[in-house]
This record gives structure tokens, C-alpha cells and sequence, in this order.
């Protein structure tokens, strides 16, 4: 049961008329009024085309959104820019708009839980949750992700793109190998602007009491795919299409990126950490439409930047590599980093058992979480300096070799972390 | 003469005698006191020894850095520390409640106001300890942040925050205690406003490339310099 304490009496009213749905679309509002009139479009566009039956609604979470300097207007009505989606309730066919304002920009967690509460309320049988601020989306998107909940009883549904060979790079050699490796499932984008789940679900983690948790806050999805995961609901993948990257200068930087994927993810190590250490392997998920594609077009990147970094960092923190990582290790890191760039690799064994010893000392807290994920940023640009090197004239199909490589690897070392784990701290006296 | 020679005498003998009768029993009290003290403090800090372990406090010291400070002072663990102050503090209060039971003239007025100090250096000690505390926290984050972002120097940084939040932590303990409380203002004012005049002054006359090149940077003039990387997600 929804607690409605926190919606305001407004999103409870604009609720009440709605009265009961069969889907519900969540846009996740980026402050900008055109973004948001473009991914309404799409919405309502695939939702007449694809579910003509249905009783729907689409639910904009909105932390008060301004126009785009230059906003386009070249659209003419029904398309993105004619200030369609405006706010309050007009029908169209039974899609249903609904718009939850807040004051300023809710975090992401924030905007899921009044997704949650929304549909608990409308009693919406499956749900999907986009992001305006994708700009490839198209109708397709929309209906491929409310299909298999809708349709084929799937709980959670997350998205698989076709992406550049160097684009995403987090998420292939760490957020994914390391998911997969202790979860036991091939989930390759949890951490998505877009996905889908079941009312089931929905009800499932309305329920749990985590909602004032910085990761949960911050990266929900990923939470959200986890707990389905380890609860034993039906998940599955399907393939949206290209994924582009946001435009130069758009979103988070690096640190602010890795604290909160990385952070996520060690946090759900600890709070999942029964269901994880039992399992063995992976297992592939049921995937609609093909599986995820790599694309290997030449690109131009700054790689002696990043290695510079990476040298600076291994260097100036070492006191702090000190209390998280093992002697061997460190001494590796640090050996490694005294390499001409020409001649620097950063081995996959290392990669992974410096995660894993991470991961144990987050858990050990040997020192504050926070700091601990942003000391492994220069380790992180040492490994993505190590694979554009290595990797610059290699294949998509090279890649994926790759990449499967690494997975085998963090699922051989997993034992070493549940060693870690387990042991006590050590206090250095 | 003589009779009074005798009768002094015998004065002095008898005072002396009535003092030893007096002062032998003070003296055997406060004998009982300081050994009955000796137990109490050894198993009280016995008894805190094992709360803090219970309570992993050393882990926290390790985490806040405090622990490094004290390995670097050549002093135990926070745990051995606090367990052996508490240990020796309460042996102490308790020689000094067997001292005062001696009745010495003019010993009593030191003691009670050495008892009314001793809260302020427990406050003093907090403040220091609090200070160091924050110091290292502050100092780490401003490394880890500086590293990050690529910043020349990044100990400097570090050191700096470090070094400011030890004057000001070591200023207040001393002002707590009430140790030339103007010396340590005078000289807390002279130390901080001159760093900082310092600093001004290198950035303004050492630094007007720098300072050009921050500002312009900071305004978007020069947007195209700023480093990218490959997109994590």
C-alpha cells in the first residue's frame, strides 16, 4: 500500500480523477520544458499505436521545468515544442497526464518513489520509467519496454543499447562484470535512464524502508534491478536501439559518476550480501529483439590527460590506497604506475582483485565510504587509459571477447572477496 | 632556668608525640586511600578497556586518522590511550582526596583548585581531539578532491586545511584553559592574517597568469581547454 503522506494534495487530486489505469509512463524531468514536450510526444504516440485498448496515464515528475534557450517551435500540434504538455489533466483518447511539481528538481529517488506511489494508487499493471534527456527515444522505446510487463508477466525490464566501443566504459569494466559475477545474472544496464517493471515489483519496493538512503536516492534503478534480482522476480533484457552520447558538458562529471554507480553498488553488495554470496556462475536473461550491439568507428579521445591522472593519483594517495588495498596489491599499482605511458597495462587480474579489495573495505569502512569511492577515480582513468591503448584497432567482435574475458574474471576471483569479507577488519597498530 | 629548660623540653617531646599520634593515623588513611585507589583505577580501566574494544573505537580512530597522529607521536592505540588515562586520572584523584586527608596547611586550597581545572582540560582535551578529528577528515577530502581534479600540488592543499584547523583547534584548547588568553589571540590573529595576507599577495603578484587563466576558465572563456573523457555510462 502507497504511503501518500509525501505527495502534495494536487498530484493526489489530479490521482483521484484519474481513477484506475492498466500502464503507467514516468518521465523524469531534466528542467527543460522542451525535453520534456519531445519525450510526451513520444509516449503518447507509441501508447496510441501500441496499446489502443488500455487505459493509460503518463506521469511527469517535475522539479519545475524552464524553457531551453532558443526553444524550437517548429513543430506543429501533437509534435515536440507546441507546449502540448502543459500542466494539469486534459484527455486525450484515455491517456491520462498527470504532472507531480516539485520545488526545484526532485532527486532521482524522490521521483521514483512518486512514480511507485502513482501507480500503487492507479493500480497500473505495468509501468515504465524514461528519461527526456535521451535523445534517441522514439515510440518503438516506449512500447519495447512496457511489452514484456504488460504482456509476458515480466517484472523488471531493463534496456539494451547499441553503443559505441568506447562509449560506456564504466558500465563494461566494472558496474557490469562485477554485477553479473556476484549476482549471478547478465543484466547489462542497470544503471539506465530507462526501464520497466510490474506492479508486483512496484509494491515490493514502495514497501521497503530504504527511500532515505543516498544510493537509493541518487541511483534507483540500480537498487530496483537489484532487489528484483535477489527476490526472485522474473526479469528480462530488451534491445531499444543506439544510445548517443549526452552532449559535451551535459550531466555529472566522472567523480560525481563513480560515487554514485560505485557507491550504489558497494552499498547493495552490503545490503544484499546473502543473496550474493550463495550464488555461483551466471545466467543469461530472457532477451527481446536483439541482444546489445558494439559499434567500433574511430574516435578521438585525450588519453596522456588521463594517464597523467592516473600516476598523480597512485602517487599523492598512497597513505590512502594504504588502508583499503593489500601490500601485494598496492605494490602492483605502484609498480605499474612507474611504466612509460607507451608500455602501460593495466592487468585484468589486478583490475579486478583491486575492486574486490575495495568492496571488502567499504564494507570494513577502514575509512570514510565517500572518500573510499573517490580514491579508485585515478585507478579507474589508469584502466580506461590501459584499455583505449590496448584496444584502439580492436574489433566489435574483439570487444566482446573482451569483455566476456573480464566477466569469467570477477566471477573467478569471487571467492577471494567473500574471503575478504568475511575476515575481520585489521586495524593497523 | 634550668626547671624551664626541662619543661620546654618536655613541651617540645609531648608535641611531638601528640603530632606522630595525630599524623600516623592521616597518614595510614591515606595509605588505605591511595591502594584502595590503585584497585579501583586499575579495574575501571580494565573495565573501559573492554567497553572500547567492544565498541571498536580503534576503528574509528583509524578511519577519522587520529590513529596516525598518535603512531606518529609514538603514543598506543586510542584504545590503550583512553583506558590509561582513565586508569591514571582516577588513581590521581583519589592521592589527592589521601593528601588532602593529611590536613597540611595550605596544601588543601591547592588541591581543590587543581579539582575546579580539571573540567577545562577535559574540555580542552576534547577540543583538541575533535580538531584533529576534523583536521584529517577535511584535509583527506580536500586531497581526494584536488587529485581528482587534477589539481598541481594537491598536498598543499591538504596541508593548508590541515595545518589552519590545528591553530585554530590548539588557540581554542588554550584559550579554554585560560593560558594567556591575549597571547594566543594576538598571536592566532597575527599567524592566520598573515598567511593569508601572504597568500594574496603570491597569488596577486606572482600568480596574475594564473589568477587569468582561473577566472577566465571559471567564466567560460576558455571552455575548449577543459579536459574530457570518455563517457562512464
Amino acid at each position: 500500500m502507497a504511503d501518500e503522506t509525501f505527495l502534495s494534495d494536487d498530484l493526489l487530486r489530479q490521482l483521484m480523477s484519474v481513477g484506475e489505469v492498466d500502464l503507467l509512463v514516468g518521465i523524469l524531468s531534466h528542467r527543460s520544458a522542451n525535453t520534456m514536450r519531445r519525450a510526451a510526444h513520444y509516449i503518447e504516440k507509441s501508447l496510441q499505436q501500441n496499446f489502443v485498448r488500455q487505459r493509460m496515464a503518463v506521469i511527469s515528475v517535475d522539479g519545475g521545468a524552464v524553457e531551453d534557450p532558443g526553444s524550437d517551435e517548429r513543430y506543429g500540434d501533437g509534435e515536440p515544442g507546441n507546449n502540448s504538455y502543459s500542466k494539469g489533466l486534459s484527455t486525450l483518447r484515455t491517456i491520462h497526464r498527470i504532472t507531480a511539481a516539485f520545488n526545484g528538481a526532485p532527486s532521482p529517488g524522490l521521483a521514483l518513489r512518486t512514480i511507485l506511489s502513482s501507480s500503487d494508487l492507479l493500480r497500473a499493471k505495468a509501468c515504465a520509467v524514461v528519461s527526456p534527456a535521451t535523445s534517441s527515444t522514439s515510440p518503438e522505446w516506449v512500447a519495447n519496454l512496457l511489452r514484456p510487463a504488460f504482456r509476458d508477466n515480466f517484472d523488471f525490464v531493463a534496456p539494451l543499447y547499441s553503443r559505441h566501443k568506447f562509449q560506456g566504459l564504466l558500465a563494461r569494466n566494472l558496474l557490469y562484470p562485477m554485477t553479473r559475477a556476484l549476482f549471478g545474472r547478465r543484466i547489462r544496464e542497470l544503471y539506465s535512464d530507462e526501464w520497466a517493471f510490474s506492479n508486483r515489483l512496484g509494491g515490493f519496493c514502495l514497501n521497503e524502508d530504504v527511500w532515505h538512503e543516498e544510493p537509493v536516492r541518487s541511483r534507483p534503478e540500480a537498487w530496483m534491478g537489484i532487489s528484483a534480482l535477489t527476490s526472485d522476480f522474473r526479469c528480462c533484457q530488451v534491445y531499444l536501439g543506439e544510445k548517443p552520447p549526452p552532449p559535451d558538458g551535459a550531466g555529472p562529471d566522472l567523480v560525481e559518476v563513480l560515487r554514485q554507480t560505485v557507491g550504489s553498488l558497494f552499498w547493495l553488495l552490503e545490503t544484499h550480501q546473502q543473496a550474493w554470496m550463495e550464488r555461483k556462475g551466471s545466467e543469461p536473461l530472457p532477451t527481446f529483439g536483439p541482444d546489445h550491439a558494439v559499434t567500433a568507428e574511430p574516435m578521438e579521445l585525450n588519453r596522456i590527460r588521463m594517464f597523467e591522472l592516473f600516476q598523480t593519483g597512485v602517487k599523492e594517495l598512497g597513505p590512502i590506497l594504504q588502508s583499503i588495498l593489500s601490500p601485494e596489491t598496492l605494490s602492483s599499482i605502484q609498480g605499474i604506475a612507474t611504466l612509460d605511458q607507451n608500455l602501460f597495462r593495466f592487468p585484468q587480474e589486478l583490475w579486478v582483485t583491486m575492486l574486490y579489495e575495495f568492496a571488502a573495505s567499504y564494507h570494513h569502512s577502514v575509512i570514510n565510504r565517500d572518500h573510499l569511492v573517490q580514491a579508485l577515480v585515478p585507478l579507474y582513468r589508469g584502466k580506461i587509459y590501459s584499455f583505449l591503448t590496448e584496444f584502439s584497432e580492436a574489433s566489435a567482435a574483439d570487444m566482446e571477447a573482451v569483455s566476456e574475458n573480464l566477466c569469467l574474471e570477477f566471477e573467478r576471483q569471487k571467492p577471494y572477496l567473500t574471503e575478504k569479507w568475511k575476515a575481520g577488519v585489521e586495524v593497523k597498530t | 632556668m634550668r626547671v624551664t629548660i626541662v619543661q620546654g623540653l618536655e613541651q617540645a617531646y609531648y608535641n611531638l608525640v601528640h603530632m606522630i599520634a595525630e599524623f600516623l593515623p592521616r597518614l595510614l588513611v591515606m595509605l588505605v586511600i591511595i591502594l584502595v585507589g590503585l584497585v579501583a583505577a586499575y579495574l575501571l580501566g580494565h573495565v573501559f578497556r573492554a567497553v572500547l574494544r567492544l565498541t571498536k573505537l580503534d576503528r574509528v580512530s583509524e578511519d577519522a586518522g587520529a590513529s596516525r597522529v598518535l603512531r606518529m607521536a609514538d603514543l598506543p592505540s586510542m584504545t590503550e590511550l583512553l583506558s590509561r588515562s582513565v586508569f591514571w586520572i582516577t588513581w590521581l584523584g583519589f592521592i589527592l582526596i589521601g593528601v588532602s586527608v593529611l590536613g597540611v596547611a595550605g596544601l588543601q586550597e591547592q588541591i581543590s583548585r587543581l579539582f575546579r581545572f580539571l573540567p577545562e582540560v577535559f574540555i580542552a582535551m576534547l577540543i583538541l581531539f575533535l580538531g584533529l578529528v576534523l583536521a584529517n577528515f577535511l584535509s583527506r577530502a580536500a586531497l581526494l578532491a584536488s587529485v581528482n581534479a587534477g589539481v598541481r600540488s594537491p598536498k598543499i592543499w591538504s596541508w593548508s586545511i590541515r595545518f589552519v584547523i590545528w591553530i585554530l583547534a590548539i588557540s581554542m584548547a588554550l584559550d579554554e584553559l585560560g593560558l594567556a588568553r591575549q597571547t594566543v589571540l594576538a598571536a592566532f590573529s597575527i599567524v592566520f592574517g598573515a598567511s593569508m595576507l601572504g597568500l594574496a599577495i603570491a597569488f596577486g603578484l606572482g600568480g596574475q597568469d594564473l589568477a587569468r587563466r582561473a577566472l577566465e576558465r571559471y567564466l567560460g572563456n576558455s571552455a575548449k581547454e577543459k579536459y574530457k573523457e570518455p563517457q562512464p555510462l
